[in-house]
């Protein structure tokens, strides 16, 4: 007991952090670990204890087939938001400070605006009575095609959601570029292309690896979206896991499917974080 | 540079914005239901919006459940970040992880989590349970950007002050807070925006009673009954314009007379100039969707 306090007195410092964090570490365990670890329990305590609950994962091919077509859905918007993304995120880093300027604002603008109101607003242009389908009847394509919940829809209300995040991170990347570097590699007699393609894309490579792992990860867990927009017959996994709630109350299976989207989600995380260090990921 | 490319990044460019303003257009439709162009134009459903309690209610809801979070997240955050950044202790870097993890968690994993523990508790249904389930996902947002702000504090201004007499107490409040006020206003205001955004914890946990603007805004949508939907939309859009917009305004209103004085030959004010803040540089990184 004296010991104890003794040593209170002699190192003051070593308890004064703990006691600025005690409120904010007894609250995040309260409500983040508790009702994560709750979830952990339920899968496999609803309806009885067992493994029951990720046996009918893997027995069940709906299951497989919905997580292969988040798998594939997520790969997919990582790649069209990288293609899309690059050109844009180029134009920024070679066009003068004022231009730059305002492709960001837009790109800034997109990013805060709410996920339901840029869903929305696909809904709109993709809708029966919208620009595209009329263009594309206007073209001659009788009768137009039906757009809307369909997977075409929500896959490009995803790219167009998280495209920010992609060319953020590859401008932060691309003005870095020291324009020395393509000089010194025209003036060594390089052509354009092989410039750009041997020197300033592997430079910018790390803003790519950034931009993909992020959008991939976000499209993993992505609810909003293809709910709204999506093909019901086509469920994403968050959205399955909703309607496992919403619908059948089954709370097990519901568990279940969220711990394996969790650790999918870690895993993508601990290998970024091996190969590149996760500071650099949350920016 | 040639051409090809910057084609390319101007019409992806298009693409981004294209959807973002379509849905102004969309707010002033006579149409009850989807249809572009407009049919006619007139403002009854921004006076439906502003009169009808199923939109305003959470409306409300939403402000209240935001402010909430943003409160409670500082209060907890801003102890928690200068131990973080001015201590070396055990346990650091687990404390470091534990303030930063919520941002890793897809929200739907953490909905079902709140849905079944909240409701344990008696709390789903009522504003006090979406502020705590708001604050835990707020905390890693206001923590970064508090601790960068931290990290980059001349503490010698704090020695002065502690050297000249003044005790810890009021070192913190007269020089500490603020030098630090806009690190602190923009970490609150990222809290502030995280809760009034979030969309998936909100669907689940908010329920008929403190049902939050997204959740209606959600719901609305997916019976693409109400065409006050484009008036919520428009007006999230403008706020998120305003607020972004505003800073680069009031930057070139007050860079003009800054240059003018260069030009007449006395030292250009450089302390004048307003804060370099860049509204994205914290990224809001999160897997909210």
């Amino acid at each position: 007991m004296l010991s104890v306090l003794n040593r209170g007195a002699a190192a003051p410092g070593a308890l004064k952090p703990w006691l600025l964090l005690l409120p904010l570490v007894l609250f995040l365990c309260a409500f983040f670990l508790v009702p994560l670890g709750q979830v952990a329990l339920m899968s496999v305590t609803e309806p009885e204890f067992g493994l029951g609950n990720y046996a009918h994962l893997t027995s069940d091919s709906l299951y497989l087939q919905v997580f292969i077509n988040t798998f594939l859905t997520a790969l997919g918007v990582a790649l069209c938001c990288l293609l899309l993304g690059y050109p844009l995120a180029y134009l920024m880093a070679q066009s003068s400070p004022r231009v730059a300027a305002l492709l960001m604002l837009l790109v800034t603008m997109s990013f805060w605006t709410s996920f339901l109101v840029r869903t929305y607003a696909w809904m709109v242009l993709l809708g029966n009575n919208g620009p595209i389908t009329a263009a594309l009847a206007f073209l001659g394509w009788n009768p137009p095609p039906h757009l809307l919940f369909t997977r075409l829809s929500s896959t490009l209300a995803m790219v167009h959601i998280l495209i920010p995040y992609m060319v953020m991170s590859l401008y932060s990347v691309m003005k870095r570029i020291d324009p020395a570097l393509l000089r010194a590699a025209e003036s060594l007699g390089a052509r354009p292309w092989s410039v750009f393609r041997q020197v300033y894309l592997p430079l910018s490579a790390p803003g790519m690896v950034n931009g993909a792992t992020l959008v991939f990860m976000i499209c993993l867990g992505f609810y909003v979206t293809p709910v709204l927009l999506g093909s019901p017959q086509e469920q994403m996994v968050a959205g399955l896991i909703g309607t496992q709630i919403e619908e059948f109350l089954d709370f097990g299976q519901a568990s279940a499917m969220a711990m394996v989207l969790l650790a999918s989600t870690m895993i993508v995380l601990t290998v970024y974080h091996r190969r590149f260090g996760l500071d650099r990921l949350w920016g | 540079m040639k051409l090809l490319p910057k084609l390319l990044g101007v019409l992806v460019a298009a693409f981004i914005a294209a959807p973002l303003f379509i849905v102004v257009p969309m707010s002033f439709s006579t149409a009850p239901s989807l249809e572009f162009p407009p049919p006619g134009y007139w403002l009854g459903y921004y006076a439906a919006y502003f009169t009808d309690e199923r939109w305003t209610q959470p409306t409300i809801n939403s402000l209240i459940i935001a402010f909430g979070t943003m409160a409670l997240t500082m209060l907890l955050v801003t102890p928690a970040t200068f131990a973080v950044v001015r201590h070396r202790f055990f346990g650091r870097g687990l404390a470091n992880l534990m303030l930063t993890m919520p941002m890793a968690m897809p929200h739907i994993v953490l909905a079902i989590g709140y849905y079944s523990y909240l409701g344990d508790l008696r709390l789903t249904q009522t504003h006090l349970g979406v502020i705590i389930a708001h604050t835990a996902l707020s905390v890693p947002v206001a923590f970064l950007i508090l601790s960068a702000n931290l990290k980059g504090f001349d503490r010698n201004l704090e020695r002065a002050a502690m050297s000249l007499g003044a005790t810890p107490l009021r070192t913190f409040w007269h020089v500490t807070l603020p030098v630090l006020r806009p690190g602190f206003a923009i970490s609150a205001l990222f809290a502030f925006i995280q809760s009034f955004d979030e969309t998936v914890v909100a669907i689940f946990i908010s329920g008929r009673e403190s049902e939050t603007l997204p959740r209606k805004m959600f719901e609305s949508i997916r019976m693409q009954a109400d065409p006050v939907i484009s008036v919520v939309s428009t007006l999230l859009f403008a706020a998120v314009a305003l607020v972004i917009l505003a800073p680069v305004v009031w930057k070139a209103v007050r860079k003009r007379p800054n240059r003018d004085c260069a030009r007449g030959g006395t030292p250009a004010a450089k302390d004048a100039a307003p804060q370099d803040v860049n509204p994205c540089a914290p990224s809001r990184v999160q897997l909210e969707a």
